[in-house]
C-alpha cells in the first residue's frame, strides 16, 4: 500500500523530517508497503464485528441510551521506542510521585502553600478542593492510585504532558482490546517486532487496588454507575479481569460506618472501592442529593477509614487546568528533582498580565475551561471564525478566572488508514500509572487519533478512534 | 454472589430459555395450522397465545389471528413485552447487568443473538421463512447452553443461570402439556388421523417426540403422554427430570441459613417422585398441573426472597 508522507514541520511518528522511515519503525512499515489493500479493508470490518460482537461499545451523552456505537479502531499501531519509552516512564513516575505528595500536602501541612510556590487561594478556592479531605489519614499517604497523564508530542520531538486525569481516568480497556485485536487479526506482524506485553495492567491493578488498604486480604470491589455509562464496557471488563464484583451504588449499604454488598449469603464488608464514579455522586447525604448513584453514608465510612476509595476523593484539586502550570514546581519542591517530562506553557486567564496576552494573540491559542473535560467548550484558535474568536473573547473578559490558554501545539502524526488511503493524521497518548506499594505501569497507553484531516480534536466522544500503541523492548534507538 | 447478580443471571437463563420453548411452540402451531381444517385453523394459531397468557394482548394490537399476525407478535413485536424479540433483548440487558460474571465466551452467545435478533427484525419474517428463524432460535439457545456448560466456573454464578432455566422449563411444560393434552383427548373422539397430529404436535411442541416413540413406541396413548411428560426422568423436559435439576441445584448454592426454597422444591419434588400414573389419572391432568404450576411459581418466588431479595 501506499503511505502518504507527512506535511512538514510536523513530527511525524513514522517517517523523520527527511521522510525517511525511523529505524524502529522499519518492520511496520515494510508490512504496511507489502499489506494488500483489500485485505486490509477485510481486516477492519472484521476488526468492527468483533468489537461489536465482545461489546466494546460506548455511549456518547446526549445520543439515546443504548445507542451502542464503536470507537473508530485503526489498524496502524502507533510505535513508541525503547528510549524514548525509557524518558516518559521515568518522567510519568516522578510526576505522580509529585502529585500524590501534593495532595497530602495540601490535605494536610501546606507546606507548598506556606513556602509560597502556590497561593492560599488557588488551593484553597479551587472548587475542586474538598475541606472533608483535611487532615484525613490515608494509608500509604495515597490519593491518586489510578493516573493516567495525557501527552502529546510536539515538533521538536519531545514528549509535552498536556494533562493530568487523577480523578477517574478511563480508556484502559480500549489499550489492552486493541492489543488482543491486532495480535488476533495480524498474528505474524508481532513475530517481526519485539513488542512490550501490556495484558498484565488487570493483574497489576488488582495488586495496586490491594495495596490500598492496610488490611492483610481487603476485599475489593469496583463501583460503577451503571450500564448507561459511557464508560460502563470498561468497569465491568476491569472487573471480571481481576475477579473482583461490579457493584452498583444499590448493591451497597453502609452499617456503623462500615460498607457492605448484598450477596446471597447475606452482608459482605467491602475494604476497598474501585470507584468510577464521580465525588460529588458518592454519597447522597454528603454530595449531591439527587444523586441515584451513591451509597448513603458512605463517606462517613470512609472519613471513619473503614473503607479506601480509589482514588481518594479531593484529587481533583491536582488535575485542575488552574494548577497544572504549577506541577514542575511540585517535582521541584517535593523531589528535588528537575521534571523529566515537560510542561505545555500555560496562560492562567486569572492573572491581567496573561489575560492581556491572551486577548491580543486570541487566534494562535487555545483556550480551555480551567474545569473542563472531554474536549467541549474550548477554542482553537488558527481554527475559529471570527464570530467564535469575538465570542471566546467576552467570555474571557466575563470570567477570566475559569479559563487558561495554551500555543496551539501541532501534535505528531502517525499514518492511519482513511477513506482516501493511508494518510498522517493527529495523535496523543494517556499511560496509565498505579500507586500503590510502588509505582507501576504497563509499557504503553491509550493512543487517540484525530481521524479528521488537520483536526487536533482526539477524544472519542468528538470523532477521534483509537490505534494499538506499541513500545518496543530494547532496540538499539 | 452479588444479589442483584444472581437475579439477573436467574432472569437471564430464564428469558433464554422461554425464547427457546416459544419458538418451537409457535413453530408447531403454524404446521398444525397448515395441516389442519380452514376452520380450525384459528384454534391452533391460538395455542401460543393461550400457553403464554397472551390472547388480550394480542387483540388490543392484531384484529385477526392469522398466521402472519401471529408471527408478527409472537416473534418481532416491539410492543409485545413477550416477543421473542423483547425477550431476547431482556436476555442481552440482564447478561450486560452480569458481564463481570460470565465469560467472553457466554457473554459472546448472548449479545451476537441480540444483534443477529436486530437484523431478523430488520428484514422481517413471513410464513415461508419462519421455520429458519425457529431453527435459529433453537439454535442460539443450544450454543448459549454450550457455551455455559463449557465455560463457566460451577459457582453460584451457574447455579443460579441453571436454576433460572429449570424453573422456566418447569413451567413451560406443564402449561403446554396442559393446553395440548386436552386439545388432543377432545380430538381423538374425532377421527384418528387428526388426534394422531395432536399428539405429535404436544409431543413437538416440548421436544420429546423421539422419546417417546424409543420408550412406548408407535401407539400413542393419551396417559402414556402424560407420564412421559411429568414422571419420566430421562426426558429433559419432563417435570420429573427438571425438579430433580432444581433440588440439586438449591443444594449446591451457598446457603448462609435455612432456606424456605429448598423446603419447597424437596416436597414438590417428593412429589413427583413417589408419584404414579394412576395418581394422576385419579386426580385428573388439569388439577394436577394447575396445582403443579402454583407451587412451581411459589418455588421462583422463594428463591428470589431467600437469596436475592434484601431489606437493610
Amino acid at each position: 500500500m501506499l503511505i502518504q508522507t507527512p506535511a512538514e514541520g510536523l513530527y511525524d511518528e513514522l517517517f523523520d523530517s527527511d521522510n525517511r522511515v525511523r529505524p524502529h519503525c522499519k518492520p511496520l512499515e515494510n508490512w504496511l508497503v507489502d499489506s494488500d489493500e483489500d485485505l486490509i479493508a477485510e481486516k477492519r470490518r472484521e476488526a468492527n464485528v468483533l468489537f461489536q460482537r465482545l461489546g466494546i461499545t460506548f455511549n456518547v451523552y446526549g445520543e439515546d441510551q443504548g445507542a451502542d456505537r464503536l470507537i473508530p479502531f485503526d489498524l496502524i499501531p502507533r510505535v513508541i521506542s525503547a528510549a524514548d519509552w525509557q524518558i516518559l516512564s521515568s518522567g510519568l513516575r516522578q510526576r505522580v510521585q509529585a502529585l500524590n505528595r501534593f495532595l497530602h500536602d495540601i490535605y494536610h501541612n501546606f507546606e507548598i502553600v506556606k513556602a509560597g510556590v502556590l497561593s492560599a487561594e488557588q488551593v484553597f478556592a479551587n472548587p475542586q478542593y474538598q475541606p472533608g479531605m483535611q487532615n484525613l489519614k490515608l494509608p500509604r499517604n495515597l490519593y491518586s492510585h489510578i493516573a493516567g497523564i495525557d501527552l502529546i508530542r510536539h515538533n521538536d520531538g519531545d514528549f509535552y504532558v498536556l494533562e493530568d486525569n487523577l480523578r477517574c481516568p478511563s480508556g484502559v480497556s480500549y489499550m489492552l482490546e486493541n492489543r488482543r485485536m491486532m495480535m488476533r487479526l495480524f498474528p505474524e506482524l508481532f513475530a517481526s517486532a519485539p513488542v512490550a506485553p501490556v495484558d498484565h495492567y488487570p493483574a497489576l491493578l488488582g495488586e495496586t487496588l490491594r495495596a490500598a488498604s492496610l488490611k492483610p486480604n481487603p476485599t475489593v470491589a469496583v463501583l460503577t454507575p451503571g450500564r448507561f455509562n459511557s464508560a460502563y464496557f470498561e468497569h465491568a471488563f476491569l472487573a471480571r479481569q481481576m475477579g473482583v464484583e461490579l457493584v452498583e451504588g444499590a448493591d451497597l449499604f453502609v452499617r456503623k460506618n462500615r460498607v457492605y454488598m448484598k450477596t446471597t449469603v447475606g452482608p459482605q464488608q467491602v475494604d476497598v472501592i474501585y470507584r468510577r464514579i464521580d465525588d460529588d455522586f458518592l454519597d447522597p447525604l454528603a454530595g449531591n442529593p439527587k444523586s441515584m448513584l451513591g451509597v448513603p453514608g458512605l463517606y462517613a465510612a470512609y472519613r471513619s477509614g473503614n473503607v479506601v476509595f480509589a482514588n481518594a476523593m479531593g484529587t481533583g484539586v491536582a488535575d485542575d487546568k488552574s494548577i497544572y502550570p504549577f506541577v514542575p514546581d511540585m517535582i521541584r519542591f517535593y523531589l528535588g528533582e528537575e521534571p523529566i517530562l515537560k510542561n505545555v506553557p500555560t496562560w492562567s486567564c486569572r492573572k491581567p498580565k496573561d489575560l492581556k496576552y491572551v486577548l491580543e494573540h486570541l487566534s494562535e491559542l487555545v483556550v480551555k475551561e480551567a474545569q473542563g473535560a472531554g474536549g467541549y467548550g474550548m477554542l482553537i484558535g488558527p481554527k475559529a471564525t471570527k464570530k467564535e474568536l469575538s465570542h471566546f473573547a467576552d467570555l474571557l473578559k466575563a470570567k477570566p478566572h475559569l479559563y487558561i490558554a495554551q500555543p496551539t501545539l501541532s501534535l505528531s502524526t502517525c499514518p492511519t488508514f482513511v477513506e482516501e488511503g493511508v494518510a498522517p493524521r493527529h495523535l496523543d497518548l494517556r499511560p496509565f500509572v498505579l500507586s500503590g506499594k510502588k509505582i507501576q505501569m504497563v509499557p504503553g497507553g491509550l493512543t487517540r487519533v484525530a481521524l479528521k484531516e488537520g483536526s487536533l480534536v482526539v477524544n472519542s466522544s468528538q470523532g477521534g478512534g483509537t490505534k494499538d500503541t506499541w513500545v518496543l523492548e530494547g532496540d538499539p534507538c | 454472589m452479588l444479589s442483584r447478580a444472581a437475579s439477573s443471571l436467574f432472569w437471564m437463563a430464564r428469558y433464554l430459555e422461554r425464547a427457546e420453548s416459544q419458538a418451537r411452540l409457535l413453530d408447531v402451531s403454524l404446521t398444525m395450522a397448515l395441516i389442519d381444517v380452514p376452520e380450525d385453523r384459528e384454534e391452533q394459531l391460538s395455542v401460543p397465545l393461550l400457553v403464554t397468557g397472551t390472547q388480550e394482548a394480542f387483540t388490543s394490537l392484531y384484529k385477526d389471528i392469522t398466521p402472519q399476525n401471529v408471527i408478527d407478535f409472537m416473534l418481532l413485536d416491539e410492543r409485545h413485552p413477550a416477543s421473542v424479540y423483547n425477550i431476547i433483548k431482556s436476555a442481552r440487558d440482564n447478561a450486560l447487568q452480569v458481564r463481570g460474571n460470565l465469560s467472553a465466551d457466554v457473554w459472546e452467545s448472548i449479545n451476537l443473538s441480540w444483534m443477529e435478533m436486530k437484523d431478523l427484525r430488520a428484514t422481517g419474517v413471513t410464513e415461508s421463512n419462519a421455520s429458519r428463524i425457529f431453527d435459529w432460535t433453537r439454535a442460539r439457545s443450544h450454543i448459549f447452553r454450550g457455551a455455559a456448560y463449557g465455560t463457566l466456573l460451577r459457582t453460584d454464578a451457574f447455579h443460579f443461570l441453571r436454576l433460572g432455566t429449570f424453573i422456566e422449563r418447569a413451567d413451560t411444560t406443564a402449561r403446554v402439556l396442559d393446553i395440548r393434552h386436552r386439545m388432543a383427548t377432545a380430538s381423538q373422539d374425532e377421527h384418528a388421523t387428526r388426534s394422531f397430529f395432536e399428539w405429535t404436535a404436544l409431543l413437538h411442541s416440548l421436544a420429546a417426540f423421539e422419546a417417546y416413540q424409543q420408550i412406548y413406541g408407535h401407539n400413542i396413548l393419551p396417559i402414556n403422554v402424560a407420564e412421559l411428560l411429568i414422571l419420566e426422568l430421562d426426558v429433559p423436559r419432563s417435570l420429573h427430570a427438571c425438579l430433580r435439576e432444581i433440588v440439586a441445584l438449591l443444594e449446591q448454592v451457598e446457603n448462609g441459613e435455612a432456606r424456605k426454597a429448598r423446603r419447597l422444591a424437596n416436597s414438590l419434588f417428593a412429589n413427583i417422585h413417589y408419584g404414579d400414573r394412576d395418581y394422576i389419572a385419579e386426580r385428573g391432568l388439569h388439577e394436577y398441573l394447575t396445582d403443579f404450576l402454583e407451587r412451581i411459581q411459589g418455588i421462583a418466588e422463594q428463591i428470589q426472597k431467600d437469596y436475592m431479595g434484601w431489606q437493610v
